[in-house]
C-alpha cells in the first residue's frame, strides 16, 4: 500500500476539497499508519503553538517614538519648505498683480517691504528648525502633542495662504500680510516649544 | 498575546491616530510582545527582531490613519509585523547562504540520540520553512496569504510547509515505523 506523502497529509488539514483530497481522506480512514502520521502532525502544530512568546530584552519605545517623531518633523519640514517657497512666489505675484493698495506709492512700497521681511523671517525660523536635532532631545507627551497641534496650523495657514490669489485683488497683500505673521508667531512658538523641550531635559 | 492588552489597544486608537504620545505608548505596550515574538520565530538574531519590532511600530505610528477597522487592530499589525520579518529574510539572502542551511548541515548522530526539542528544531530549519510553517500552523494565515507576503507562488508556500514538517518530524524523532 502506498501511504499517503507530507503534502497529502497536510492538505487533509486544509479547509475546502481539492482535487484528490477526498480519495487521500479515504485512505487516511483505512491506514493506521497515515492515520498516526496525522495524529502526530496534530501533536506537532499544537506544540508550536504552545511555546512561549519571546520578549524583546530591552525596552525600546523610546527610540522608537523618537524616531516617530523625528521621521515625522522631516516629512512635516519637508511640506513646510516645499510650501513656503511656493507661496512666497505666488503671494509675491499676486501682490505685485494687484493694483497698488492704499492710493499711495510709499504705502505699497512700505507693504512689500514687509512682506518681503515676514517671508525672510519665516524661512529663518524654518531653517532653525530644521537643525534643530530632535534625535538628541527628550521631550514629554504634552510637548510632543502640543508641537503636533502647532504644525497642523501652520499647514493650515499654508493652506490659507495658497488661496490668496483667489481672493479680490485689493485685499491681497493685506490678507497675504496677515496671514504671513501668523505663520511666523507659529514657527516662533514651535521653536518655543522645542527649545523649552531641551531645557527641561538638560536640567 | 492577552486580552486586556488587545481591549485597550483598541481603546487607545483614537489617541494613537491623533498622534498622542500616550496612546502610542499604550498600543506599543498592547502588541510589544506578539510582535516580537513573530518577528524572533521567523528571523534568525534577536537583533533582527528586534530591529523588525523597530520598523513595525515605525510603520504602524506612520500609517495608523489608513486603518478604517476592516478587520482586528492585531490582524493588521500583524501583516506589518510578518511583511517586516519577510522582508528582514529577503535583505539576509544576500548576504548569507541561509536558504541551504539546513541541508548542508548534516544531522549529527548525537542529535539523533538527544531528539532535540521543538525550540531546537524550528530554529535548525532554514529561514523560509521556518517562516512559512510559523505563519500558517502558528498566526493561521492561508497559503495564498503567505504567498502573497513572499512575493511566491501557492505551491511554493505548500512545499515549503510540507518540507518543514518532514524535518520537523525526522529531527524529533517522531517518523512512524511502517
Amino acid at each position: 500500500m502506498t501511504h499517503l506523502t507530507m503534502e497529502q497529509l497536510l492538505a487533509l488539514r486544509e479547509p475546502g476539497l481539492e482535487p484528490g483530497v477526498q480519495g487521500w481522506r479515504d485512505h487516511a480512514a483505512v491506514c493506521e499508519l497515515c492515520r498516526s502520521e496525522l495524529d502526530r502532525m496534530d501533536q506537532r502544530v499544537a506544540r508550536l503553538r504552545a511555546l512561549p512568546t519571546l520578549q524583546p530584552a530591552r525596552n525600546r519605545f523610546t527610540e522608537i517614538q523618537s524616531r516617530a517623531r523625528q521621521a515625522r518633523l522631516k516629512r512635516r519640514l519637508f511640506v513646510l519648505s516645499l510650501g513656503g517657497l511656493a507661496l512666497a512666489a505666488s503671494v509675491a505675484l499676486a501682490v505685485v498683480l494687484a493694483p497698488r493698495f492704499g492710493g499711495g506709492g510709499a504705502s505699497s512700497l512700505a507693504e512689500q517691504q514687509q512682506l518681503d521681511s515676514i517671508i525672510a523671517r519665516s524661512r529663518q525660523l524654518e531653517s532653525v528648525i530644521e537643525d534643530y536635532d530632535p534625535d538628541r532631545r527628550v521631550t514629554d507627551g504634552r510637548t510632543a502633542v502640543v508641537a503636533a497641534s502647532l504644525e497642523d496650523r501652520v499647514a493650515q495657514v499654508d493652506r490659507q495662504l495658497q488661496l490668496v490669489n483667489m481672493m479680490d485683488q485689493r485685499m491681497r497683500p493685506q490678507e497675504a500680510l496677515r496671514l504671513w505673521r501668523e505663520r511666523v508667531g507659529l514657527l516662533d512658538a514651535l521653536m518655543d516649544v522645542h527649545a523649552t523641550g531641551a531645557r527641561y531635559v538638560r536640567y | 498575546m492577552d486580552v486586556f492588552g488587545l481591549a485597550n489597544a483598541d481603546a487607545v486608537l483614537p489617541g494613537v491616530k491623533a498622534g498622542d504620545p500616550t496612546a502610542q505608548e499604550a498600543l506599543y505596550r498592547a502588541f510589544e510582545a506578539p510582535v516580537y515574538n513573530l518577528a524572533r520565530r521567523i528571523c534568525r538574531t534577536t537583533e533582527d527582531a528586534e530591529d523588525v519590532l523597530q520598523e513595525t511600530f515605525l510603520e504602524v505610528f506612520r500609517s495608523i490613519g489608513n486603518y478604517r477597522g476592516e478587520g482586528s487592530l492585531w490582524g493588521w499589525v500583524r501583516t506589518i509585523a510578518s511583511s517586516k520579518a519577510l522582508m528582514r529574510l529577503r535583505r539576509n539572502k544576500y548576504r548569507e547562504t541561509d536558504e541551504l542551511q539546513d541541508e548542508v548541515v548534516p544531522l549529527r548522530r548525537e542529535d539523533a540520540a538527544l531528539r532535540m526539542d521543538l525550540e531546537a528544531a524550528l530554529e535548525r530549519l532554514n529561514s523560509t520553512s521556518r517562516a512559512v510553517v510559523w505563519l500558517h500552523d502558528v498566526e493561521g494565515y492561508t497559503h495564498e496569504e503567505i504567498a502573497a507576503m513572499m512575493q511566491k507562488t501557492v505551491s511554493f508556500s505548500k512545499s515549503q510547509l510540507a518540507r518543514a514538517h518532514s524535518r520537523l518530524r525526522h529531527w524529533l524523532g517522531e517518523e512512524v515505523p511502517a
